[in-house]
């Protein structure tokens, strides 16, 4: 069987979740299979430097434009598929991969599964285990072949980094596809970090929903502020225009690692763990005892947030003007 | 311009799922349904939309409560109200409700279908590319802003690591909504009363034509992975325990 594995970069960078799409494509096969990386972006260099774990790259770039919409992406994809025949396609969950995804499984009829973490070969079928409910429920699936599945970040380690042989390359001019399309970029927006760049905090108190409103944020800043931490937020408290777009965490915010992510009132949805499971001491404060946020947590408390809060602000400044 | 928005009832993410006998399904019995946040983000776009460039917005619901949300949805300043019929009382399954989603975007004549970018139950796939794809329509998903400009629809897309990438779409375009242009707003209770005497629309079901889809096996729930230690519900004690291990850590000086 021949299995594409889906991969993205812009500005320079492959995405370290198309490493992760090589690993779980050999996860999904059997001695013999093939890995065919797919590429497409405007420069293919990152992607020659580092996919060599896969048995060939097909690079389909684009000069023209900074980053590929998933419109062209899916319609190169849907190009390699239709020459290629796999038995299996791998898209990372991104923001590309969701309409990605779904195109193809339109366009070719076959299965989709989302949110995996974990695929069995069972000879013409996989079973495959997929998150739903944000993380509260795992769902076993039976998918029969050829089909897609759409694999969750942090799933699968990253493979080894090497160069792809020249010889296994097969460049794709995509100018004229992306110039042609339907989704025309106009322009890309890298954040500024004046005020504050979550990425390189060493302590961060993150609020989530449970948080309540607006006004008791600034509960938590008194508490962040004692502590010299930076306050962030889930993606539920920006949409709710309480913090900056800056100072969320999770897939569509930042990616942090800090020493210290006090969590109140926080879910944990697999978006946010995404952005910041990989911290060395998470403290995880939600009445709800089921909340995934539990699964990362170094230390966790099912009690009242603004109690404690209010509990624990006292007692560092009585600490600290001892 | 006509804008299709869809509107999708989930379980309350923040309460208890416990899981049916046959373990296929959750029980469903004594949930609270609540509007798919990411559908309540494409409804508000979409009434800012219709109030900056002018729009006629039919709101279609799906799923248990769909008539309140309905209600709801003209009260904040949807025009037309559709109820769509779901097949069985399960999960609602993007895949399975594209078809219905496609026929009513093309007899409706709608120009632009929202809907929010995903929602805890699209297993199977987004509603998104599925009703893009299906409609040969182009289609971006997570959008954090959107305008209107002649035929044309300006979309600013949030691509991760707060890279975000602004497109120009041809209408007839589907968006999936990540978060709305500005927050959802509140409606009161008399502009409520008023919209519950507006008639709602129904709609059957129409398949997808999908021949061979994935099946859940079995669902469970994940097993605490977690090694960390509880510290328990009682504030005071939560407190002087975090006390000292942020000292003990040197997070804070005792």
């Amino acid at each position: 069987m021949r299995i594409v594995a889906c991969t993205e970069g812009s500005f320079g960078k492959l995405e370290p979740l198309s490493l992760e799409m090589i690993t779980a494509a050999r996860a999904a096969g059997t001695a013999g299979d093939e890995v065919v990386a797919f590429f497409a972006g405007q420069d293919p260099e990152p992607a020659i430097a580092s996919l060599g774990v896969a048995d060939r790259l097909i690079a389909a770039s684009a000069g023209n434009s900074q980053l590929i919409a998933a419109d062209p992406y899916a319609r190169l994809l849907a190009d390699a598929v239709a020459a290629e025949e796999p038995g299996l396609v791998l898209v990372p969950y991104s923001a590309n991969g969701l309409d990605v995804a779904g195109d193809l499984a339109a366009r070719t009829g076959w299965p989709l599964v989302s949110y995996v973490n974990e695929i069995i070969r069972d000879d013409d079928r996989l079973t495959v285990v997929a998150q739903v409910y944000g993380g509260k429920i795992l769902a076993e699936c039976s998918v029969p072949l050829p089909a897609i599945l759409m694999i969750n970040p942090g799933a699968f380690a990253e493979a080894e980094r090497r160069d792809v042989d020249a010889s296994k390359v097969q460049h794709r001019d995509a100018a004229a596809i992306v110039a042609e399309g339907k989704v025309r970029l106009i322009g890309v927006d890298v954040p500024s970090y004046d005020s504050v760049d979550l990425t390189t905090a060493e302590r961060i108190v993150c609020v989530g929903r449970g948080i309540g409103d607006e006004a008791s944020i600034d509960i938590a800043r008194g508490l962040a502020d004692i502590l010299g931490a930076e306050i962030a937020g889930s993606r539920p408290v920006v949409d709710s225009g309480w913090l900056p777009k800056a100072r969320q965490v999770g897939k569509s915010g930042q990616k942090v690692k800090p020493k210290l992510y006090l969590a109140l009132g926080v879910s944990g949805a697999p978006e946010h763990l995404e952005g910041m499971s990989k911290s060395d001491l998470i403290i995880a404060v939600n009445t709800d005892p089921k909340a995934p946020i539990f699964n990362v947590a170094h230390f966790g408390a099912t009690c009242d947030l603004f109690d404690l809060v209010a509990n624990l602000s006292e007692r560092l400044q009585a600490a600290s003007s001892r | 311009m006509k804008i299709l928005v869809v509107l999708r009832m989930i379980p309350d993410s923040a309460g208890e799922l416990e899981l049916t006998s046959d373990g296929r399904g959750i029980d469903r019995e004594w949930l609270d349904f609540q509007l798919n946040d990411f559908d309540d983000h494409a409804l508000e776009e979409a009434i800012l939309l219709k109030e900056a460039a002018g729009a006629t917005v039919v709101a279609v619901a799906i799923g248990e409560g769909s008539n309140r949300v309905l209600q709801m949805a003209v009260a904040r300043g949807a025009d037309e109200a559709i109820a769509l019929e779901a097949e069985g009382d399960g999960m609602i399954d993007s895949r399975a409700i594209a078809g219905s989603i496609v026929a009513l975007a093309r007899s409706k004549a709608a120009d632009l279908v929202l809907c929010g970018v995903q929602s805890t139950e699209d297993l199977f796939g987004q509603l998104v590319p599925y009703a893009g794809a299906l409609l040969s329509w182009p289609h971006v998903s997570g959008s954090s802003r959107l305008g209107a400009d002649g035929s044309a629809l300006r979309v600013t897309q949030e691509r991760g690591g707060g890279i975000a990438a602004t497109y120009e779409i041809a209408l007839p375009a589907v968006i999936g909504v990540q978060t709305a242009s500005k927050a959802p707003r509140y409606v009161s209770g008399s502009k409520l009363r008023e919209a519950s005497k507006t008639a709602i629309g129904k709609a059957p079901s129409e398949p997808a034509g999908f021949e061979r889809s994935a099946e859940i096996v079995a669902l469970r729930l994940p097993g605490q992975r977690g090694t960390g230690e509880n510290l328990g519900d009682n504030p005071e004690n939560v407190a002087e325990r975090l006390a000292n291990i942020l000292a003990a850590k040197g997070f804070a000086g005792v």
